[in-house]
Parts: C-alpha cells; structure tokens; sequence
C-alpha cells in the first residue's frame, strides 16, 4: 500500500467512526431529555401557589373545601330531581369553572356572581315543587355568602400579596409549614364548624418547635388539644436558612386552626 | 421549552466561545483518529516487511543478491531493507577503495546503519506526538468551553428574580457537551498514543538487533577476506 494511499483510507475512514457517533447520538438523545423535563416542571407551579402568608392560605385552604363541600351537597340532593338534575349539573359545572376563575381575579367575581344568581332563578323558576325551591335558595344564600368570603379573602390575599415584595422563597415555606400540620391533626369528635383556635408557635433556627401557646382558645378543650398536638407533633419545621428571613417570619408566628368542611 | 432538547440544538445554542471550542475539539477527534488509522497501516506493513525480509536474509541467499534487487526496485524500501541497503552499500563503496583498514570500513558501516536506523526510527514516530498532544490536552480545552458555558449561564441566572433548576440546566448541558466531545477525542489518542509507542519500541529493537547481526556478518567476512 503507498503512502498516499493509507492517507486516503485513513481519512475515509475517521469521518466514517465520527459521523456512526454522532447519528448514534442523534438516536438516542430525545428519550433521555424527555424524561429530564418531566422532572423539572413541578418546581415552578410549587414556587408560584404559595405566595402568600399562612393566615390567609388557611383561610382560603378552607373556604375552598367548604365550597366543595356545599357543592357535593347540592349535587346529591339535586340527583333526586330528574328533569332538573341534567340541567342543573351542566349549569353547576359552569360555575365551577367561573369559581376557579374567581380565585385569580376578584374584579371579575361580582359580574360572575351576578350571573350565577341569574341562573339559579331560572333553575328555581323551572322546578315544580316548593320545597326544592326552598332549599335551592337557601343553597343559594350559602353560597353567596361562600362567594363573598371568599371574594374578601381573595382581596385580602392580593393585598397582601402586594405588600409582601420580599423573596417569594419564604412561601415556598410557609406552605410547607401547612402542609405538615395539616398531615399531623387529628380532629376530635367534638369538633365543630366554627371552631376557632388561634395558637401562637415558637421555633429556633434549626426549624425544632420550642413554644406552642394558645392565643385565643376555642373554647373546647379537646379541640385545643388537638391543634397544640399537631403542631407538636410536626416537631419540626423547614425554615429559610438565613437568618434575616427566619428572622422576620418565621421565629414566632401565628396559626389559625378551623375545621370548616365538617358536615356538623 | 418543553420538547426535549436535542444535541443539535444545545451545540447551535451555544455561545461562540464554546462553539469554537467544540470546533477544535471535533477538528482533533477527526485528526487523531486519521493518524490512528494512517499509524496502523505503516506500522503493520513494517512489521510485515521486515518479516518478510528477515526471512530472505536467513534463508542463505547470497547478500549481493538481495542487494542488488533493492537497488533495482529503488522505491518503497523501509524498515529492515533501508538498514540493509545502506549498511551494505557503505561496506561496498569502502571495500573498493584501494588499502583500506578493516577497522575503518567497520566504522563507517556502522555510522551508515546508525543514520539509517534513526532515519527510521523517525519515520516510524511520525504522528505518534500529534495524538499524545491531542490525547493531552483536548481534556483541557474542553474543560475551558464547560467553564465558559457554565459561567455564562450563571451569569445570566443572576438577572432572573426565580432560580430554578429549568432556568441554568441548559446552559450547563450545553455547556457539558464541551467536555464530552474533548473527553471523546483524548480518550482514543491516549490509547492509541501508548498502544503504537510500545509497537514502536518492539520494532526499534527488532532493528538493532539486526544491525548487530548484520554488522558481525560484515565484519566477518571483511576481516576472512
């Protein structure tokens, strides 16, 4: 073989070994970054849903089960109604969707409530029978009262969403915080709607429990209990690590513990 | 953002700096590896060469024979034979002269088969610090457009409000993809790099044992007659 010869081969074949590498690469390049993506997406919907203070999330957490709740009600007592039922879904699933909507603008609210009630007239208007109208109407009133609270709440929360300027990371905590006193509460049976117990936590840096005191009692012992257990028995919490932030907000806080989706 | 990223795209996306990087890198890959294979045809038919020309020096042929028919071929003589040839042609050209010491003709015998013998050793290295510069440093010069990439991508991190992972991890991927084609390219040179060093030192050795042979047969026959 000549000199020139072994060149040529050479070079052939080097861009050859280069061009199988990059076309295996091709090949197998996409089903490893799917599963990469998947992986990531969660971080953003998390940091963006906690923006706000535990009080308010509390609040609207439970103001949001409640009109859950109602609206189970509604729509096992309106299944007794045949003709009616139908129509009254359909009409109810719009104003699911329109509540979701409420949530994130509460200018929009008012125009929405307005056609809600509207539809409601129409749906009591159709049904036959009294008593159901009767008790459309007092559904009615509850969730208006529902909506409006929770319109407040919704204002109070971007109120308060405006002030807070500062790092949205500390909402990430806040949450967290929630979540976990949440997961350890155990309500006893006497607990009721209504119930109110505000309790007033201590934590040092490390995130450990130090001081659990009620600040303003519900006036049932067990209930009290309870809630001064959960947070006990959370124990510990995940706190900001630096200090200037802990600092501020999370060194002593209050929580508000109030069982709104009982059926009692 | 969401359809997964492929290599095309993380290669374009880069900054220019690590695209040149990527550049030279693929520029050494394909280099090395037409020396790795260049190195392996001529160091293979060396090899066979002098195989062959071991065992027509062996097999009792008269010397002037062999000589003669290098001479007439006058191309492709290497390895074993260019030794030969030229230790040969020393011995003759130095025998015709008229008196000569035995001793002399020796000498200049074995600084012909000297200068043939680096002469080849030279032709038998060509290439060989090309992949050990490559095999040395495309670790390097990769590193440098990953540093680069990595720190471009940090920078700009520091202008979001939100750090999240999805924001950087681009960035360093196609930051990453330096250091692997650099990765790509040394590795296959260090290989082949100590691989054809070590073919080479057993050839070298094959040869001075051959001269040595060779010179004691020279050396015989100037000093029988």
């Amino acid at each position: 073989m000549s000199e020139k010869l072994t060149y040529v081969v050479s070079v052939s074949m080097a861009l050859l070994v280069h061009l199988a590498v990059v076309g295996l690469l091709m090949a197998n390049w996409s089903a490893d970054a799917e599963t990469e993506i998947t992986t990531v997406k969660p971080y953003y919907i998390e940091a963006a849903m906690v923006a706000e203070n535990p009080f308010t999330a509390r609040q609207r957490k439970e103001q949001e089960t409640r009109l859950a709740r109602a609206q189970q009600q509604e729509t096992a007592r309106q299944r007794q109604a045949e003709q009616q039922a139908a129509r009254a879904q359909a009409d109810k699933s719009a104003r699911q969707e329109k509540e979701k909507a409420l949530q994130d603008a509460a200018a929009r609210n008012e125009r929405e409530l307005a056609r809600l009630r509207a539809a409601e007239q129409l749906a009591r208007v159709e049904s036959a029978k009294a008593d159901q109208a009767r008790q459309a109407e007092a559904e009615e009133r509850d969730r208006v009262a529902l909506e409006q609270s929770l319109a407040m709440a919704v204002s109070q929360e971007q109120a308060a969403r405006r002030a807070i300027t500062d790092d949205e990371k500390a909402m990430a905590y806040v949450a967290q915080i929630q979540r976990d006193i949440i997961s350890n509460w155990s309500r006893p049976p006497s607990a009721r709607n209504g119930m109110e117990a505000l309790l007033r936590v201590f934590l040092v840096p490390t995130g450990e429990v130090v001081n659990v005191v009620v600040e303003r009692s519900s006036d049932n012992d067990a209930f009290d209990r309870s809630a001064m257990q959960a947070v006990t028995k959370a124990g510990r919490f995940q706190v900001p690590p630096e200090s200037r932030q802990f600092e501020r907000s999370f060194r002593e806080f209050t929580v508000l513990f109030r069982p709104e989706d009982l059926r009692l | 953002m969401n359809e997964p990223l492929s290599i095309l795209e993380l290669i374009l996306g880069a900054s220019v700096v690590v695209q040149i990087v990527m550049a030279i890198l693929v520029l050494a890959s394909l280099a090395s590896w037409v020396m790795i294979f260049q190195r392996g045809f001529a160091l293979a038919s060396i090899r066979r060469e002098a195989t062959q020309f071991e065992q027509s020096f062996w097999s009792g042929t008269d010397l002037r024979e062999i000589y003669q028919e290098l001479e007439a071929r006058e191309e492709g003589i290497i390895g074993m034979e260019n030794i030969f040839f030229a230790g040969f042609k020393e011995f003759n050209r130095s025998r015709q002269r008229e008196n000569v010491d035995p001793d002399r003709v020796m000498q200049n015998v074995s600084r012909a088969m000297r200068v043939a013998l680096s002469r080849e050793e030279e032709r038998l290295e060509t290439h060989l610090p090309f992949l050990a510069t490559v095999g040395s440093t495309s670790p390097y010069v990769g590193l440098f457009g990953t540093v680069w990439g990595i720190m471009n991508s940090f920078r700009g991190l520091a202008t979001v409000n939100q750090a999240s992972l999805s924001v950087v991890a681009p960035g360093i991927s196609e930051a990453l993809v330096a250091t692997a084609i650099g990765l790509f390219a040394a590795i296959p040179a260090v290989i082949a790099y100590n691989r054809y060093s070590a073919q080479v030192e057993i050839i070298m050795n094959r040869f001075d044992a051959f001269t040595e042979e060779f010179s004691s047969i020279l050396n015989r026959a100037i000093h029988d007659g």
